[in-house]
């Protein structure tokens, strides 16, 4: 991935690194060049981890993060291990397939590599790690639909961002970070925001948008518009400088309350050393820890634009967001 | 195996029997500072309780964690006959708890029991009690006060290859991080801290690794062994030392895994690997302190975890030494 992520950033005049865990910061200086925004966006996707082989060649595994198990039966997988292996998800035993079971989880799942044991000991390790094999497409009316848009969707999003930032006057430095193990536990967010010690912090992830099962629970829509969260974890001048931003600069946007902590890198890098304002924007997403996950380019796009602006228009000392 | 390994099975003996549940490690803190005052630089005890001891050097900051703790009861409630109402400290095996032996710090002893004529219903609540051989609330309190923790009891046997002990998670990790110690020649700056309360969230370690800023930290541990009649194939005993890939605390760094797994090959050290998907340890929070820690984790397997009754085999053990050893030799640089 880090290449992958040199190769979008590298257009910016910015500077790339990269820590030890593996999160990469895109560093794009301000005139004033006091002061640090963060942006976060994880680039870690949900998987599957081998765990051990059976004496028929078959490979067993389990989940990193969480993965939704019951559309894995019949995937096409890849196996990320000596060489890339292709498999599909099969079951252990077909009788369940006539059991009342409605779907099957983990347990029930092997990956057939078509291989005896001998050779399947030679190619494939326990620990290494299984993605699903799948194209983005695209759909109508802008929409897309993929694999691990949670959270590419993201670093899109961030770059979009720098993008603009090219064109419009900003005061301070820009610290765009594409943090890993979000999934298992927020994990590289916690430590990228000790290295890097922002002034405040802004996390970009995606959220569930409404489909047929959410009735009433998710108001949220696929192409209405970035999503700005407020409650407890996010900071209330980001989350008041965000909505100004939006209508000033005719963005639309949905709003989502959170009453707990979110489930998003936020959620450490607020509680960062002494505490870091941080807010949190999110784009809406159907059929989340799928492979089809299913997004509109435009939320992407406005929410790049949304956070460009937003950046654009924070005051010359930071400190002064930090108050209540 | 090549060379010859002698380790000093008594000292892990004395370790394993000796009185630790989370919180209170004292005990076991003043036995290993008693075993190692001769080998070491300098021996201090944290706030929370870690005992670290370091070996000066001139090279990297390295940390090498075990923790002292392990799983036992806590009583919540005395009631008039001096029955013993407790929660359990830690992740112990509800099941495998009646008619067991616990000891408290005072060397008091009890027997796990329960109603014998109790519906279903009632069992699933796991109402169990300690017993500890009064007839009143009175007598009772005269040994046991609320608070007051216990542990499983459980001999300490050497069954040929085999050892049978009740915590040797994780007295097994003190005693071959000792046994390591007691060895080291190295030019690096190391710190051995026995850890306190990682059985009920890896705490202890979250603070020594602050304090220290390791610029590599190994954790060694026990794990759980698969090799049960039914269930084949994962970690299991006798294959070796466990070298830890994921569990639900970390997901451990390729580069780290790698150079883990090299130092063993190159050393023609028998291992396996960990991948858990419960179950965190030490490695947890010390990985992610401050900007990061380059951290690895070794682990022995061992069968009945959290049972009183742990069984773990000498030949896992001499592997998971050996391979702590000889990653001191040649230290990760980044």
């Amino acid at each position: 991935m880090t290449s992958l992520i040199q190769g979008v950033f590298n257009q910016f005049p910015a500077e790339i690194s990269k820590d030890f865990m593996g999160n990469n910061y895109v560093i794009k200086k301000g005139i004033k060049s006091k002061q640090a925004v963060m942006l976060a966006a994880h680039l870690d996707e949900i998987g599957l981890i081998v765990t051990y082989f059976d004496n028929l060649g078959f490979v067993h595994f389990s989940t990193v993060g969480g993965i939704d198990q019951r559309t894995l039966l019949n995937q096409e997988v890849i196996i990320h291990g000596r060489e890339d292996i292709n498999g599909v998800v099969s079951l252990v035993s077909r009788e369940k397939l006539t059991a009342s079971k409605k779907s099957f989880l983990i347990d029930d799942l092997i990956i057939d590599i078509g291989y005896s044991q001998e050779k399947t000991v030679q190619l494939v390790k326990p620990g290494d790690v299984v993605s699903i094999k799948r194209e983005p497409f695209t759909m109508l009316n802008q929409n897309i639909a993929g694999k691990a848009l949670d959270d590419r969707a993201g670093i899109t999003v961030m770059a979009v961002c720098l993008n603009e930032l090219c064109r419009i006057d900003h005061k301070h430095d820009v610290i765009a970070v594409a943090t890993v193990q979000e999934e298992v536990g927020l994990r590289g967010a916690f430590t990228g925001t000790d290295r890097i010690k922002p002034e405040i912090a802004v996390a970009i992830d995606v959220t569930h948008a409404q489909t047929l099962d959410t009735k009433a629970q998710v108001n949220i829509q696929l192409g209405k518009g970035p999503v700005i969260t407020l409650g407890p974890n996010i900071h209330p001048r980001i989350y008041s400088g965000l909505q100004t931003a939006a209508k000033e600069n005719r963005i639309p946007y949905q709003i989502q309350p959170v009453a707990g902590p979110t489930g998003t890198d936020a959620r450490v890098i607020q509680l960062s050393g002494q505490g870091i304002p941080t807010g949190l924007v999110s784009i809406p997403l159907r059929y989340m820890h799928t492979s089809v996950e299913t997004i509109s380019v435009l939320d992407v796009v406005d929410c790049g634009k949304l956070l460009a602006y937003y950046i654009a228009s924070l005051p010359e000392d930071l400190e002064e967001l930090s108050c209540f | 195996m090549s060379g010859n390994i002698n380790l000093d099975f008594s000292l892990l003996k004395k370790l394993t029997q000796a009185y630790g549940p989370s919180g209170n490690e004292k005990e076991i803190a003043g036995l290993i500072m008693g075993y190692s005052k001769n080998h070491v630089d300098n021996v201090e005890t944290d706030i929370l309780g870690n005992l670290i001891i370091r070996k000066k050097g001139r090279g990297k900051r390295i940390m090498i964690a075990a923790h002292m703790d392990e799983v036992g009861v806590i009583v919540t409630h005395i009631d008039n006959n001096g029955y013993l109402y407790f929660s359990a400290v830690g992740g112990l095996n509800e099941a495998g708890l009646l008619a067991r032996r616990v000891m408290f710090s005072n060397r008091c002893y009890g027997v796990i029991g329960r109603e014998r004529k109790e519906s279903e219903e009632e069992k699933s609540k796991g109402k169990y009690f300690i017993d500890i051989g009064v007839n009143s609330e009175e007598e009772a309190r005269k040994m046991v006060r609320e608070g007051d923790m216990a542990i499983l009891t459980g001999e300490f046997v050497e069954n040929g290859s085999h050892i049978i002990s009740k915590a040797i998670d994780n007295r097994l990790g003190c005693f071959i991080a000792l046994e390591v110690l007691k060895n080291y020649q190295g030019e690096d700056d190391v710190f051995f801290v026995f850890t306190v309360q990682e059985e009920v969230g890896a705490r202890g370690a979250k603070t020594a690794a602050f304090a220290i800023e390791p610029d590599l930290a190994l954790i060694i541990d026990t794990t759980i062994s698969y090799d049960t009649p039914k269930e084949k194939y994962r970690t299991s005993l006798n294959n070796g030392v466990a070298i830890k890939v994921m569990d639900r605390s970390i997901i451990v760094s390729p580069v780290i895994k790698n150079w883990m797994i090299d130092i063993a090959v190159k050393n023609n050290i028998v291992f396996q690997s960990e991948i858990i998907s419960a179950g965190g340890t030490d490695s947890g929070p010390v990985h992610l302190t401050k900007g990061g820690v380059p951290t690895g984790g070794i682990a022995v397997p061992v069968r009945y975890l959290h049972s009183g009754s742990e069984i773990t085999t000498k030949l896992d053990i001499e592997s998971a030494y050996r391979l702590l050893s000889e990653l001191l030799k040649n230290p990760f640089a980044s």
